[in-house]
């Protein structure tokens, strides 16, 4: 079972986006804020994890950068609310490895996610 | 400088050249005199025996030649006067009237502070009445210190826009030297070495002019009147000469002080446009950061509100939705991104060309944004035809205000097609011109041509559940990059798109060799 961190601050992101990802067979942790997704990311092992941007405390470029550096491995997807093209950039230039806007596609991200743990079989 | 050249010059007065009219002039005096005094010698002797006076002296015979000398010399000066104005007021009174009409005009122009209109009235004026070839009025252009022609008689005018001096010219040089003096080309060329004359010669020839009379102003050369004559042997006295430099002092302060209110205008206008830039720069601003607050406050609500549906849309398991159901929330998911859409926009136009830019594949882009729309464009019937240059180059761009574009052209074709139609997209590139062509074509239902002109507005929409803000920012991404957008259209027959955006290739160069494998999104 491939396993899932959901990093947001809104509650009800988390839970829907847990129960569409659990309805697809993954194990799915979730995180409320920064130094919880940390947490979460050092018990949990995620392969994937989705990180929104925005979050009050250490917000989501910070904790992309800790988990890259501890987990260079582990693939990061971005989520955003704005699109701000100077966020965006940080994101890439730190290793993030897509990003996507709010509101979310589903479909799209079932497949980037899906791409990520391939890749990751793969060896990439 | 030949500056003995130049000493002989001033010195023998090289404007002094005998012309018909002072010839005949001198011709006329002398005449007169001797027939005047003739005929007093004649009759000298009656008048004396008349009178009384006698002896033998008044037979003698150099009694008349003393008589007429008496008269030359005392006569001459009055009617030398006399003859002159006799010669004005009856053959030459052409270039007096000339001279009057000219005064005239620069008493007019005292009150005149447009430069155009004074240089205009200065040039044609002088052209006509002395008959001149040409007449320029050059003035000084002070943001690249050298002088242009403001106006010109007898030049063509792609001829007269191309003159100018610039500042180290070697007639300005001389000009500076020589002060109010009118310079001829003749006399000037002949004092200096020929090196220096055949420079000078090369800036008269520019001109066009034979003659220049500057015109100074406290010391200042506020600008330059060059003419030449029609005849090759057309000359000027002193007295016209003299004219002349009556005539610059006049002029002068009326082309310095419309200089002066023209470079104030110039740089009112300045001041205006980077007011007005600063103001469209702080509304910008201000958009930006308020879409920005309303994209991150309305985003999450609306994500979480459209991830439900979806997650009910999309679940698996045995129990199938009511089609009621599946409607509503198909409906829920996609009204939820159209309002996202208008923040996104927003924010899109405010940011202006901020994002990043790197080389991208046109081709890549339009194929991804046509994936977004593959799902509507099946369900209704729309087919999407590609036409792609094999040559097609690397764009460099923000992928992201490309992606707008393709977006907002296909939606918009999409909306007007309906539910059966084709949508055909070309992409071409333009080498002669370096142009990059992004055809968009539909068949649908068309824009009448009263609304052609308003596409492009903000907030203009025929659709009562848009926006309207899709082409103005596509029109508003399609400028930042130099280029151009317009529409062709016929109600009942379809519309097409066409933007044009400047290739260049220097750019891509450039920042392949700054940053050497540069990641390359969307390629």
């Amino acid at each position: 079972m491939s396993k899932l961190l959901i990093v947001d601050d809104e509650v009800e992101i988390c839970e829907f986006l847990k129960s569409f990802f659990e309805d697809r067979d993954f194990e799915v942790a979730v995180a409320n804020g920064g130094s919880q997704a940390l947490e979460k990311a050092a018990t949990f092992h995620p392969e994937v994890v989705l990180l929104d941007i925005q979050m009050p405390g250490m917000d989501g470029l910070q904790v992309l950068k800790k988990i890259k550096e501890i987990y260079p491995k582990v693939k990061v997807i971005m989520v955003t609310a704005v699109e701000t093209q100077e966020k965006i950039e940080e994101a890439m230039r730190l290793g993030a490895d897509n990003y996507i806007t709010k509101p979310l596609s589903l479909e799209y991200l079932e497949k980037d996610v899906q791409d990520k743990i391939d890749n990751l079989a793969k060896g990439f | 400088m030949n500056r003995r050249g130049w000493a002989h010059l001033k010195k023998d007065g090289p404007f002094h050249v005998k012309t018909p009219k002072t010839v005949l002039k001198k011709v006329l005096v002398g005449l007169v005199l001797f027939s005047f005094g003739a005929f007093v010698a004649y009759l000298l002797p009656f008048l004396m025996s008349f009178s009384g006076v006698s002896g033998c002296w008044v037979h003698h015979p150099l009694l008349p030649i003393l008589v007429m000398t008496a008269i030359f010399v005392s006569a001459y000066k009055s009617t030398e006067q006399w003859v002159r104005k006799f010669l004005e007021k009856y053959f030459f009174h052409k270039k007096t009237f000339a001279q009057m009409t000219l005064m005239d005009l620069a008493n007019d122009l005292a009150v005149n502070l447009d430069i155009q209109e004074i240089a205009n009235l200065v040039v044609n004026t002088f052209g006509e009445v002395l008959q001149l070839k040409t007449v320029a009025l050059l003035v000084p252009d002070p943001f690249q210190n050298n002088y242009e022609i403001a106006s010109a008689f007898g030049w063509t005018i792609s001829a007269s826009k191309k003159v100018r001096l610039a500042a180290e010219t070697p007639l300005l040089k001389m000009i500076h030297q020589t002060g109010p003096h009118v310079l001829m080309r003749g006399p000037v060329l002949q004092s200096l070495s020929w090196q220096e004359a055949n420079a000078l010669a090369c800036d008269l020839d520019s001109l066009q002019a034979a003659w220049i009379i500057p015109l100074f102003v406290k010391g200042e050369l506020a600008g330059l009147l060059a003419f030449g004559a029609l005849a090759p042997d057309t000359v000027f006295d002193q007295g016209d000469f003299h004219f002349f430099r009556e005539f610059a002092a006049a002029i002068a302060p009326c082309v310095h002080n419309a200089m002066i209110v023209k470079r104030l205008r110039q740089l009112n206008l300045e001041l205006q446009d980077s007011q007005s830039q600063w103001i469209q720069k702080t509304k910008l601003n201000a958009i930006e950061k308020l879409a920005a607050g309303i994209a991150h406050e309305i985003h999450n609500p609306l994500a979480i509100i459209s991830g439900k549906a979806q997650v009910l849309l999309m679940q698996r398991g045995p129990k199938q939705l009511e089609p009621n159901v599946q409607n509503a929330l198909n409906a829920i998911v996609k009204q939820t991104h159209r309002a996202a859409d208008i923040t996104r926009k927003l924010l899109m136009y405010s940011q202006g060309s901020r994002g990043p830019q790197e080389r991208i594949s046109l081709e890549k882009v339009l194929d991804e944004t046509l994936s977004l729309l593959a799902y509507q464009a099946s369900t209704d019937k729309i087919e999407i035809v590609k036409n792609l240059d094999r040559d097609l180059p690397p764009f460099f761009a923000n992928i992201q205000e490309i992606r707008e574009i393709f977006l907002n052209l296909l939606l918009n074709a999409v909306e007007a097609i309906g539910t059966e139609g084709k949508i055909v997209v070309e992409l071409k590139y333009r080498r002669d011109e370096e142009l990059i062509e992004i055809v968009c074509s539909d068949t649908g239902k068309g824009i009448p041509a009263e609304h052609l002109d308003k596409v492009f507005n903000p907030f203009y929409t025929t659709r009562h559940e848009a926006v309207g803000l899709g082409l103005f920012v596509t029109k508003q991404i399609v400028h930042r990059y130099g280029g151009s957008i317009r529409v062709e259209s016929q109600v009942g027959i379809g519309s097409m798109f066409i933007l044009q955006l400047p290739y260049v290739a220097e750019a891509i160069r450039e920042k392949e060799s700054e940053e050497t494998g540069a990641t390359v999104w969307g390629a």
